[in-house]
C-alpha cells in the first residue's frame, strides 16, 4: 500500500458538492475566503446551496449574485469598509433565498455542536430578542439537573466544509499561520465540524517541512478529504501572511453588484467567461497581483 | 482644573465616556474605520478607556476588536482599518485572540463593559442591525446580529454609541437583535440574562441613560450649544425629562493634554478638524 495523496484539482474538487449541500465557507467578510473555489462552484451552476457560517462576506455575496442560494444561516453578511453586500442584500429584500439570523457567539458554537456531535447547543440568553422569535428551529427547555432555562439551539451540521490555508502536503497536513487572526480561527473550527473537508493551499509543501512545524498543524490529514493547489485563492480577499486585499478590484466588484446586469457582466467576465483560476489571474494581471504582498510567511 | 475652551465633539465625549470606567473593568470594542459613525463606535471608545487607564483606572483592560489585549496605540504608525485586517497581528499588546473564542470567557462575565452601535435603537434600549421593515420581507436587509445580541446579554453592560437620528432613535425597532428593558427593568430581569444591559447611549449632542424602574431612555445631559429643542427633534420618541437635563461637562486642559500628546500623539484617533 502507497500513502494516499489527496492534491486533486479545482474542478474535481468542487464537483464534490452537491445541489442542495450545506456548505461552511472559512474566511470572514472581506478575508481569507476560498474565492478561487466558489467561482468553481459558479461555473459547475450548483443551486439550492445553504451556506451556513459565522461572519460572512464576498463569499455569501457571490452566491447570492449568482443565483446559488436557498438559505443562508449566519450572523453576518457584509463587506467591512465596503459596505452592505449588494447581491446578497437584494436576494434577501425580494425573496430570492431564505436569512434565519443568528448572534455571532451563537454561529461560532453551532459549529462547536457539530465538533461535539451534539444534536442541539444550550444557549440561556435568547430570551426577549427577535433572533428567538424568529426561528422556530430554537426550542426552550429547562436543565434537567438544575431546572435553569435554555434554549436548544440547532447545531451547523454542515455537508461540506471549504476552508483556503497557507500551505498543506499532499496528504492533506495543513498548516495555519502560528499568529492567526478570527478567520483562521473560523477555518480550524469548521474544518472540525464535518467530515467532507476540502482546504484549497496558497502553498503545497513537503511532508518534511510539516514535520518541522508540527505546532501548527492544525487540521491534520485524517480530517481532509482534498487538498487543492490555489494560489492567490483568496483574490480578491486578504489572506493573512501573503497578500492584501485588491482595493481595487474590491471597488470594481462592489460597483458591479450595485444591479443585477451590471454584476451578471461581472461574472461574465471574471468567473464564468474564464476557464479557471488561472486565466482569472491573468485578467487580474502580474502587475496587481505582485502589488498586494505582505512581507510575512508562517 | 481649568476647563478648556477649545475641544473637538469626539474629544468631549472620550472625555466623558473615560468617567464611566472603573479601575477592574474589561472593555470590548469593535474596530471599524472611515466616517463619523466609525469614530464614534470605535476610535472614541478606544481613546475613552486609554484616558481613562491614564486617570482613575489604570488596571482596566482594553479589547481592541475584542482581540488585541492592552494595545499600546501610542505606538501605532496606522490604525488597522478593519478587524481582522492582515497586519493587526502586528500590533503591540498583552494577549491577543487566536480562535473564538478566547481568551475571555463571555459566559463567566470576564467583559464587564462593552460598546455598540446599530441601525436602530428603540425607548426601551432594544438594538437592531438585521433588517429595516418585516424580518422575512425586508424593505432594507442590514448586516445581521453580529455580537450585539451578547454585548447586550452577556457583558456586565453596555454603552452604546450612535449619531443622534430620527430614523435611527424609534419607539420601537424592526427586529430586537439585542435586549434592552423591554417590560422595564423588571421584564428585563425575567428574561435572566446575565448582563445588566444598556447603560448609556453616548450621541453627537446629549448622552441617554435610562429610568431605574422603566428602564425607558431618559437624557442624562446635553452637550454644550444644543437645546432640548434640538434633542427632541432628532429623536423618534418621547423624552419624559426634555428640560431637566444637566450639560456635558467640557473637557480639563489636563484631560485634553493626555489624549493630544500622551495617547493620541498622532491624531490616529480622534480627527482634530472636527
Amino acid at each position: 500500500m502507497e500513502l494516499k495523496e489527496k492534491l486533486i484539482s479545482m474542478k474535481e474538487a468542487a464537483s464534490l458538492v452537491s445541489d442542495g449541500d450545506r456548505l461552511a465557507v472559512g474566511g470572514c467578510a472581506i478575508h481569507a475566503h476560498p474565492m478561487a473555489f466558489l467561482r468553481e462552484l459558479v461555473r459547475q451552476k450548483k443551486k439550492d446551496l445553504t451556506v451556513v457560517g459565522s461572519l460572512n462576506g464576498l463569499d455569501v455575496d457571490l452566491l447570492a449574485g449568482a443565483g446559488m442560494l436557498k438559505k443562508v444561516e449566519t450572523s453576518y453578511v457584509g463587506l467591512e469598509r465596503y459596505g452592505l453586500a449588494k447581491n446578497f442584500r437584494r436576494g434577501v429584500e425580494q425573496g430570492e433565498f431564505q436569512m434565519v439570523d443568528y448572534s455571532d457567539y451563537l454561529a461560532f458554537n453551532r459549529f462547536h455542536a457539530s465538533l461535539e456531535k451534539l444534536s442541539f447547543w444550550p444557549c440561556s440568553y435568547l430570551g426577549g430578542s427577535d433572533i428567538l422569535a424568529k426561528n422556530p428551529d430554537i426550542k426552550e427547555f429547562n436543565c434537567p439537573l438544575t431546572g435553569k432555562k435554555y434554549y436548544a439551539v440547532p447545531p451547523a451540521d454542515p455537508d461540506v466544509a471549504i476552508i483556503h490555508a497557507a500551505a498543506a502536503d499532499v496528504y492533506g497536513n495543513v498548516l495555519m499561520p502560528q499568529k492567526r487572526l478570527v478567520p483562521q480561527g473560523v477555518d480550524v473550527l469548521m474544518a472540525r465540524s464535518c467530515d467532507k473537508v476540502i482546504v484549497t493551499v496558497e502553498r503545497i509543501v513537503s511532508n518534511d517541512l510539516i514535520r518541522r512545524h508540527n505546532d501548527l498543524c492544525f487540521i491534520p490529514k485524517y480530517r481532509v478529504t482534498a487538498v487543492v493547489h490555489a494560489p492567490y485563492g483568496a483574490h480578491p480577499c486578504s489572506m493573512p501572511q501573503f497578500y492584501n486585499v485588491d482595493e481595487g478590484h474590491f471597488q470594481e466588484y462592489v460597483d458591479a453588484s450595485s444591479d443585477k446586469e451590471n454584476f451578471s457582466k461581472y461574472l461574465d467576465a471574471y468567473v464564468t467567461g474564464v476557464e479557471d483560476q488561472e486565466e482569472y489571474l491573468e485578467k487580474v494581471g502580474v502587475k496587481k497581483l505582485l502589488s498586494l504582498d505582505l512581507p510575512t510567511f508562517i | 482644573m481649568k476647563t478648556a475652551k477649545d475641544y473637538t465633539l469626539y474629544e468631549l465625549l472620550a472625555v466623558n465616556i473615560s468617567k464611566m470606567f472603573r479601575d477592574d473593568d474589561v472593555g470590548f470594542t469593535g474596530l471599524v474605520t472611515g466616517d463619523q459613525t466609525a469614530v464614534m463606535a470605535s476610535m472614541v471608545p478606544l481613546a475613552a478607556m486609554s484616558l481613562a487607564q491614564h486617570t482613575h483606572a489604570p488596571n482596566m483592560t482594553v479589547l481592541l476588536a475584542g482581540m488585541l489585549h492592552n494595545p499600546d496605540l501610542s505606538k501605532l504608525t496606522t490604525v488597522p482599518n478593519s478587524e481582522f485586517e492582515p497586519t493587526s497581528v502586528d500590533v503591540d499588546s498583552e494577549a491577543m485572540m487566536l480562535g473564538f473564542p478566547a481568551p475571555w470567557c463571555v459566559n463567566r462575565g470576564d467583559i464587564t463593559v462593552g460598546f455598540s452601535s446599530g441601525a436602530q435603537i428603540d425607548a426601551y434600549g432594544n438594538m437592531n442591525s438585521v433588517c429595516i421593515g418585516d424580518h422575512d420581507h425586508p424593505k432594507v436587509r442590514l448586516v445581521g446580529a453580529i455580537f450585539q445580541t451578547e454585548h447586550l446579554a452577556l457583558f456586565g453592560r453596555e454603552i452604546i454609541t450612535m449619531k443622534l437620528e430620527k430614523r435611527k432613535f424609534v419607539e420601537k425597532v424592526d427586529f430586537v437583535s439585542a435586549v434592552g428593558y423591554p417590560g422595564g427593568r423588571e421584564g428585563r430581569a425575567k428574561l435572566g440574562l446575565s448582563g445588566a444591559g444598556p447603560e448609556y447611549v453616548v450621541t453627537d449632542k446629549c448622552i441617554f441613560n435610562f429610568h431605574e424602574v422603566t428602564g425607558r431612555m431618559q437624557l442624562y445631559s446635553i452637550h454644550p450649544g444644543y437645546t432640548p429643542e434640538d434633542i427632541r427633534n432628532e429623536t423618534g420618541f418621547a423624552i419624559e425629562n426634555l428640560y431637566d437635563a444637566k450639560e456635558t461637562p467640557a473637557p480639563t486642559e489636563e484631560e485634553l493634554y493626555l489624549l493630544r500628546n500622551i495617547i493620541d500623539p498622532k491624531g490616529l484617533l480622534l480627527p482634530r478638524s472636527i
